[in-house]
């Protein structure tokens, strides 16, 4: 059983990650977590402080648990960027100090590290309003290139075609294709896929929230600082780990909104996407990331996700997860590992990690955070 | 909201929607309507309120006319459509104040009606006894924000003399309309008045559902202290022997969105808190509406006792 702890700042409750239901269990594990979380309150995403929960956070676990694998998102830089109109000097600023809080978890734990940025970001243009077609278009507010499209009209589809911000329509069997998707896949992947444009993001129903500023750019390339390998697709970056985790301890660290442009350190162009389609920010990029394997196909960009919802509830706080995805890195990793992550809830999901951190944040609103702890056994463990 | 022309009240942004998305009526919330069922959640912008802790503020307190960009542009109809095309059992407006938007509101429960799909909505209440038979109307279910009793917290932290009318509205909605109310916690302001609020209620219909929501404040209030859980479960105690159905949530992994038997204490809905609008259900144990242990009845609005009162309204 994965044991979840929430915190809601001043109150904790234990919970079964699967089924959600309270459990009771006191285990030096557990109270080990709690107090991490009692320690660490969680900042808010557009905080500036919120990066520096994610060092402190994780320096605090390495010290109490002495993992020889740490995952780490910082995103702060993401969302403000995301959402807050900035400069280019003041965006400059944000990013250098996500760099600053990944040297200061470097100094203090002495883990070696894998950068990956997710890629650039890059201003909104306009919408691609496709709320009034016959058929129903899908996608949530954290997209911007994707979108999907259910029973369209041959109006809807003239319509769509003409569009001067719609690159690309992409039909299911294409897009299984692509991927090497399984008959069970191709049911959850939506009939097409629509692409827009750079600088474009789709309007669909359940989409509007605060109007971005900045949205991800066309990175089919990424960044990444990975000292002594050769990584040519985020898909390698698997394997240039496990070989530097069979001589130290190592922490792969993701940069959420940081493109080739703004990357700080040495780094090289790494691949981010297959033929057409490039990830964006979010489970599916975290997910071949961490598996080493393309994993569009998990939860792919605009299906419908409120029809899964009320087909099982199992996992309620993982967000789109219905089950814990396979092959993830370090569910695989025979050493002791952690994932802290201010992302959003899928850290415990992708990562595979013993133990996860992270924030528990809905829409932007703090909420507090939340642990997993996959791995109990391990604790106390050596080596 | 509204603007005067020619001596003639005008709504000045009609079929302008700043949400249209689907979800769950738990997330909203309502526990006591449809269970777990799909809704549409719309809302417009602006509001008659002006909560320092306001959690939506960008579209509450922003003028609309700089929101115009974000909005989706649907006509009742392309509303009613939406709704159908995505399975919803109901259309709920959320978000912000459905008093500011009412001309396009009616527009859409008579295309609601036609298709047969319920209307519900959030409201604070605070509306002429006029404008809220326009609001029975339109809605057949309500959770009405009942924020504070007294003056000094309305003027100081909502902007209004008195929730004199909010009590009165509550009261003539209760009547003939499924009503839950909700309260957001703020401690040290409102948090002693817990148990006058519950006589309020009890006074009207022990059975209305209460949310207690632990506040997050935002806007002017960013920042503010969390109100402390374990304070406000302590302080709930008395208020849960007044009120069967008490909820206290809008924080991760509340153990208090269940609801009881009145009667035999069992449980018969199980929910996930997730805080923040995203409540879900977990299962039903009360399928007929009653308590599968000792058969008391439920107070739930179906499918069975929609249908029935709207032959009883319209």
């Amino acid at each position: 059983m994965s044991i979840t702890i929430v915190d809601a700042r001043g109150w904790q409750n234990t919970l079964d990650l699967k089924t959600g239901e309270k459990i009771e269990i006191a285990s030096p594990a557990v109270e080990m977590v709690k107090g991490v979380l009692q320690r660490h309150p969680y900042p808010g995403d557009m905080d500036f402080g919120s990066n520096r929960w994610v060092t402190d956070t994780a320096i605090d676990l390495i010290e109490s648990y002495k993992p020889h694998f740490a995952f780490l998102t910082y995103a702060a830089q993401y969302f403000s960027g995301r959402y807050t109109p900035m400069t280019s000097d003041a965006r400059a600023r944000m990013i250098s100090d996500a760099f600053i809080e990944v040297e200061r978890f470097m100094s203090i734990s002495g883990f070696a590290a894998i950068v990956v940025g997710t890629g650039d970001m890059t201003p909104l243009l306009g919408f691609v309003d496709v709320t009034g077609l016959d058929g129903l278009a899908v996608c949530t507010h954290w997209t911007a290139r994707y979108a999907g499209l259910y029973g369209p009209s041959p109006d809807d589809m003239e319509v769509l075609r003409e569009h001067p911000h719609i690159e690309k329509i992409v039909s299911r069997e294409e897009l299984v294709s692509l991927f090497d998707g399984t008959p069970e896949q191709a049911l959850r992947a939506p009939e097409h896929l629509m692409l827009a444009r750079e600088g474009y993001a789709f309007k669909t129903i359940s989409g509007a929230m605060k109007t971005p500023a900045r949205i991800p750019s066309l990175n089919f390339n990424v960044p990444l600082y990975s000292p002594g390998h050769t990584v040519e697709a985020i898909t390698g970056i698997r394997r240039a780990l496990e070989e530097d985790l069979s001589e130290k301890n190592v922490a792969l660290i993701v940069l959420e909104g940081v493109g080739l442009d703004d990357f700080l350190w040495p780094h090289s162009s790494c691949r981010n996407s297959r033929q057409w389609y490039y990830y964006e920010p979010g489970e599916a990029q975290y997910l071949t990331i961490s598996s080493g394997e393309h994993r569009f196909l998990d939860y792919p960009t605009g299906y419908k996700y409120f029809d899964e919802g009320d087909a099982t509830r199992n996992y309620p706080f993982s967000g789109y997860f219905k089950s814990i995805p396979q092959g993830a890195f370090a569910s695989a990793f025979p050493g002791k590992s952690i994932a802290v992550g201010n992302k959003s809830m899928f850290m415990h999901m992708v990562a595979g990690a013993d133990i996860c951190v992270e924030c528990f944040a809905r829409n932007l609103y703090n909420q507090g955070t939340m642990a997993v702890i996959h791995r109990e056994d391990k604790y106390g463990q050596h080596g | 909201m509204y603007t005067v022309s020619g001596g003639i009240i005008k709504e000045r942004f009609p079929y302008r929607w700043s949400s249209c998305g689907t979800s769950v009526t738990e997330s909203i919330p309502f526990y006591h309507a449809y269970p777990g069922s799909r809704c549409l959640a719309i809302g417009t912008a602006s509001c008659n309120f002006r909560c320092r802790y306001c959690s939506n503020a960008y579209i509450a307190k922003e003028d609309p006319e700089i929101q115009q960009d974000r909005m989706y542009h649907l006509t009742p109809r392309e509303l009613v459509s939406m709704a159908k095309k995505l399975n919803c059992r109901s259309i709920v407006f959320n978000v912000n104040e459905p008093t500011v938007s009412i001309p396009s509101l009616l527009e859409v429960a008579q295309e609601a009606k036609a298709a047969a799909i319920p209307v519900g909505c959030l409201t604070n209440g605070y509306t002429t006894a006029e404008s809220t038979e326009l609001l029975a109307s339109i809605f057949s279910f309500f959770n009405v924000s009942l924020k504070g009793l007294s003056p000094g917290f309305n003027r100081t932290y909502i902007g209004i003399p008195s929730s004199g009318p909010v009590l009165r509205n509550i009261r003539r909605l209760a009547q003939d309309r499924h009503v839950e109310v909700t309260t957001p916690i703020i401690r040290g302001a409102n948090d002693s008045e817990i148990d006058k609020i519950a006589d309020f209620l009890a006074g009207i219909d022990p059975e209305i559902p209460w949310h207690v929501f632990r506040l997050l404040p935002e806007d002017e209030m960013k920042g503010a202290e969390y109100p402390n859980i374990q304070a406000i479960d302590t302080a709930l105690q008395s208020a849960r022997k007044k009120l069967p159905y008490i909820y206290f949530h809008n924080f991760v992994g509340s153990e208090w969105v269940n609801t009881l038997c009145p009667a035999c204490g069992s449980v018969v809905i199980e929910r996930f808190s997730l805080g923040c609008g995203g409540d879900k259900l977990n299962r039903v144990l009360c399928e007929d509406n009653r308590c599968p242990g000792c058969g008391q009845k439920i107070k739930l609005l179906s499918e069975k006792n929609n249908s029935e009162h709207a032959k009883e309204v319209h």
